[in-house]
C-alpha cells in the first residue's frame, strides 16, 4: 500500500514537472501559457469563416469552431462519427438477442414501483424537458453560437440517463424509449449525415456539373453548392443539417448504450443460458 | 488591482491543483464509487479550464460527458462487478 502510494504521487509530481518544463522551455511557443491574443492559422481562419468575398474559402458560418469541424476538416469529423458508431456496433453486437420486453410483462417489475423519492422524481419530471429544449438549442444553433450536433446530442443524451436511474429502465420502455426507436434515430442520423455529405455530388450527377463529396458553398470549378440562406435566415449551408442529423445521431447511440448497460445480470443470463431459463 | 489576464491564469492554476489532487484521491481509493465521484470531479475542473482556455465548444460538450455520462457509464460498469477493490489490489483479476 505504501508502495503504491508512493509510486503514484511520485509519477504525477514527475507528469506536473515535465509539463511545467515543456512549457517553460517554449512547447506552446514563447510563452508559458496561450495568449489571449489571436495566431496567424485563427486569424486565417476568423478572417475567411463567414466572408462572401472569399468564395473560395468561406464556409458561410459566424462559428468558425463548426465550420472547421465540419466544413474545412469534415472528412475528419466523418471518421470520428464512424469511431463512436463502431463503439456502438459493439456494444449491440454483445448484447444481441437480449431484450427486456419479457422482464417489462413481469408483474414484479411494475413501472410505478422502484426508484428514487417523491422529490427526485419530481425535480426529474420539471428537468427532463428543460434538457431537451436546452440540447436541441445547443445543437439548431450550432451553427451561429458555440455548440454543435455532438455537444446537444451528449447533452439530450442526459435525459433519458436521469429517468433512467432515478425512475427505472421499465419506466423509460414504458415511454417508448427503447432499443428499436433509438436504433432508427441513430440510423436516421447517420443516413442524413452520408446523404448531407453527398448532397452536392448527388444534384451534380443530376445536372450534370462539377461538384465535390463534402463541399458547402460555391466553389470557382463546381458552382453547385447549399444555400448559405433561406428567406433571409442564415442556415450556413451543410453545416446546419450535419448539426441536426450528428445531434439525432448522438442522443440515439448514447440512449441506446445506456439502455443496453441497465438491462440486469440476471435478464442478460437468463438469454444466455438457454436452458436454464425457466 | 489584479489584471483579468492574472486573474484568469490564477484561476486556471487553482483548477489545474484541483484536477491533481482529485486524481491522486481517485487512484488511491479502494471504494470504486467514491473513485468515480473523485474522477466526475477531476474531469469538471477540466470543463471549467477548458472553459478559460477561450474553448467553449470543448467544454459545452465536456460538462454533459464528465457530471453526466462517463459517471454514469463507470457506476453501470461498477453495478456488474464489486465495489471495492480488496486487499490484493493491483493482482488482477483471473482467479474464479
Amino acid at each position: 500500500m505504501r508502495i503504491k502510494k508512493f509510486l503514484v504521487l511520485s509519477s504525477l509530481i514527475i507528469l506536473v514537472l515535465t509539463l511545467s518544463l515543456a512549457f517553460t522551455k517554449g512547447a506552446l511557443g514563447h510563452y508559458p501559457l496561450p495568449l489571449p491574443g489571436v495566431r496567424l492559422l485563427a486569424s486565417w481562419y476568423l478572417f475567411t469563416t463567414l466572408n462572401p468575398q472569399y468564395p473560395v474559402f468561406t464556409a458561410m458560418s459566424p462559428e468558425a469552431v463548426t465550420a472547421i469541424v465540419w466544413d474545412y476538416r469534415g472528412l475528419d469529423t466523418l471518421f470520428e462519427t464512424a469511431v463512436f458508431f463502431l463503439a456502438i456496433v459493439g456494444a449491440l453486437a454483445l448484447m444481441r438477442g437480449i431484450s427486456l420486453k419479457s422482464a417489462l410483462n413481469n408483474a414484479s417489475n411494475r413501472v410505478g414501483d422502484g426508484g428514487l423519492s417523491l422529490i427526485c422524481k419530481t425535480a426529474a419530471r420539471l428537468l427532463t424537458p428543460l434538457i431537451i429544449v436546452v440540447s436541441a438549442s445547443i445543437a439548431l444553433h450550432g451553427h451561429l453560437t458555440p455548440g454543435g450536433g455532438f455537444q446537444g446530442g451528449s447533452a439530450a443524451a442526459v435525459a433519458p440517463l436521469l429517468v433512467l436511474v432515478i425512475f427505472s429502465v421499465y419506466f423509460l420502455l414504458s415511454k417508448g424509449v427503447s432499443e428499436k426507436p433509438m436504433l432508427i434515430l441513430r440510423t436516421v442520423g447517420l443516413v442524413g449525415i452520408y446523404l448531407t455529405a453527398l448532397a452536392a455530388v448527388l444534384i451534380g450527377l443530376f445536372t450534370g456539373l462539377n461538384a465535390y463529396v463534402f463541399q458547402n458553398q460555391p466553389k470557382p470549378d463546381a458552382p453547385l453548392g447549399l444555400p448559405a440562406q433561406i428567406s433571409g435566415a442564415l442556415i450556413s449551408g451543410s453545416l446546419l443539417f450535419f448539426n441536426v442529423f450528428e445531434y439525432l445521431a448522438v442522443a440515439g447511440g448514447f440512449t441506446l448504450v445506456f439502455i443496453l448497460l441497465s438491462i440486469p445480470e440476471e435478464v442478460v443470463k437468463s438469454f444466455i443460458g438457454g436452458e436454464t431459463h425457466e | 488591482m489584479i489584471e483579468l489576464d492574472t486573474l484568469t491564469y490564477l484561476f486556471m492554476a487553482l483548477a489545474g491543483v484541483v484536477s491533481l489532487i482529485a486524481t491522486y484521491l481517485a487512484v488511491l481509493e479502494n471504494d470504486l464509487i467514491r473513485a468515480v465521484i473523485f474522477s466526475a470531479l477531476q474531469s469538471t475542473v477540466y470543463a471549467i479550464l477548458f472553459y478559460l482556455l477561450m474553448a467553449p465548444d470543448i467544454a459545452l460538450v465536456y460538462i454533459p460527458v464528465a457530471v453526466g455520462l462517463y459517471p454514469a457509464v463507470v457506476l453501470f460498469l461498477i453495478k456488474k462487478t464489486e465495489r471495492s477493490e480488496g486487499d490484493l489490489g493491483g493482482a488482477g483479476g483471473g482467479s474464479e
